[in-house]
């Protein structure tokens, strides 16, 4: 079953009249899997990625969970924001029981089930530290141990990364490639780093103006090691598709 | 070389002292000046009950105000008057706090509100409030009905322009991270929109306060028999000019404790605020 993305198209009014944003999206994913999208800034990730979490409908086309409409935001879809939209007046262990205490769980138990997730992305210290005391790197951990208390079918994950310094961003490629490989969880990661998507993915979707370019996947094992020849012909191959792109843009 | 190590010393004495004293320093100085003030004060009266370069019940000195609070003490009006002021500017204050916060999120949510109430607000919002004592001691007479209604509505309409803003602008992010977790239109609204609502109305009510001492005391001043605002038009009329001064000193030690009480509440509330403000940038 999965997630199903069926014809789907979305444009926005702009100055020019009416700017077509995606154009006949279809793809489909397994439970399980990590599909990262791939594309330039503008390209309609974001956008694609927003009506996957429900946040904008589309235009035309189709979008199902498990066979299931997507119809607005929902906890069975948990979202982790690149600005890591955590709330400043809650603190790290409040956010994290947020989800479960909506869900209508008993106070204790939701506390329970955020010290579950903190532990998993090793902020037991920082539980009772305001957003505001944390650095990048930390808050996005935090941003992904809350998505992740609601247990949600699939993580969607809207460039997580990008706002952070290249090392942090490679312990938390790290981190969050274990936490996957011990869930599971279906996961949608847009960005726009090509060794990002290879070392993460089991799919990959490239996008180019709308539409999808390319839909790969990828048979590393994992960790993989950015030095192996098939890891470095898959980045050959994608960065061949999106430069091509832009030469021609 | 001796001298070397000396003037090291008292170098270093002088920075210790300068980073552990100076907020003793700040606060020490600041007494001064009050208590400064209050010796001046009393010191020129003297000067001039000794002298008469004008006649001295027209300043009377600090000694003589503490005389006539005693005085008032003793005849058992003092508290009588301040705490008439207090319950009256608290509840008025409070009312009007309210139904303006409440009025701010009706008019951000509810187009149809919001075009009913903005008009109406800026064709009234300028008549200053006190111009409508008058007519609300002729519709509701001379008790506490119509004194209650003057600082309520002077609180109130401020406080609607000055919040609906900041209640307006809530980061829309935070309400699709609610929304993803699950929430309802209920839970979003307590733990999104009014967090997030609660700064702005506490500037508001800062703001406000002083709007609203100001029409307690008018309202005192016509029509009433007790209150601050009352004992300065009666001594007035007595010509007791250190009961004038007294009332004055009162409702400005009564505005303190107000505002106090506010900033305590905010210090509460605003745990999380700690290191995002302007004096965080740099840290001494």
């Amino acid at each position: 079953m999965g997630l199903v993305v069926k014809d789907v198209s979305k444009s926005f009014p702009s100055e020019h009249g009416i700017k077509p944003v995606l154009q006949d999206i279809t793809f489909e994913s397994k439970d399980n899997e990590f599909v990262c999208v791939l594309g330039h800034s503008g390209c309609g990730k974001s956008t694609l990625l927003n009506m996957i979490a429900g946040f904008a409908s589309p235009d035309d086309g189709l979008m199902t969970v498990n066979g299931e409409q997507i119809n607005g935001p929902d906890q069975e879809r948990g979202v982790v924001f690149q600005e890591h939209a955590l709330f400043p007046w809650y603190t790290v262990l409040e956010n994290i029981a947020l989800g479960p205490t909506f869900q209508g769980k008993p106070k204790e138990e939701s506390q329970q089930i955020a010290k579950k997730y903190l532990a998993l992305v090793n902020l037991e210290d920082a539980a009772d530290q305001y957003p505001s005391q944390l650095s990048g790197g930390m808050k996005q951990r935090v941003g992904i141990a809350r998505a992740l208390a609601n247990e949600p079918k699939i993580l969607l994950m809207d460039e997580p990364f990008g706002a952070l310094d290249i090392l942090t961003r490679e312990t938390m490629r790290k981190e969050l490639l274990n936490i996957w490989m011990h869930l599971r969880t279906m996961v949608v990661f847009v960005t726009h780093s090509i060794a990002e998507a290879v070392h993460l993915a089991d799919r990959i979707l490239v996008m180019k103006q709308g539409k999808i370019a390319s839909n790969i996947e990828v048979h590393l094992d994992r960790p993989r090691d950015a030095k192996h020849p098939q890891f470095l012909s898959l980045v050959d191959e994608l960065s061949s598709i999106l430069i091509e792109e832009k030469a021609r843009a | 070389m001796t001298v070397g190590t000396n003037e090291k010393l008292s170098l270093k004495n002088s920075m210790t002292s300068h980073f552990f004293t100076t907020e003793r320093k700040d606060s020490l100085s600041r007494m001064m000046t009050i208590a400064g003030f209050f010796a001046l004060w009393q010191i020129i009266g003297m000067i001039n009950a000794h002298f008469e370069w004008f006649n001295p019940t027209f300043l009377p000195t600090p000694v003589d105000v503490l005389g006539a609070a005693l005085h008032l003490h003793d005849q058992g009006v003092l508290f009588t008057h301040i705490w008439s002021s207090t319950w009256r500017l608290g509840v008025g204050f409070i009312l009007g706090v309210v139904i303006a916060v409440v009025l701010d999120f009706l008019i951000a949510k509810v187009k149809l509100v919001q075009n009913a109430l903005e008009p109406l607000i800026n064709i009234i919002g300028p008549i200053p409030p006190f111009a409508l004592l008058p007519i609300f001691i002729i519709w509701m007479g001379v008790g506490e009905l119509s004194k209650l209604t003057l600082i309520t509505y002077a609180t109130a309409i401020p406080m609607i322009a000055y919040t609906v803003d900041g209640i307006r602008n809530v980061n829309p992010l935070l309400v699709r991270s609610a929304l993803s977790l699950g929430a309802n239109q209920w839970q979003v609204f307590k733990s999104v929109i009014l967090p997030s609502a609660l700064p702005p109305i506490f500037v508001g009510m800062r703001v406000t306060l002083a709007i609203s001492f100001s029409a307690m005391v008018v309202a005192e001043m016509i029509g009433a028999f007790s209150g601050l605002g009352y004992l300065i038009i009666d001594s007035r009329n007595f010509f007791q000019m250190d009961n004038m001064f007294l009332a004055a000193a009162l409702i400005g030690v009564l505005y303190s404790i107000f505002a106090l009480i506010l900033s305590f509440i905010e210090k509460r509330l605003f745990k999380w605020r700690q290191g995002t403000q302007m004096n965080d940038a740099i840290s001494k």
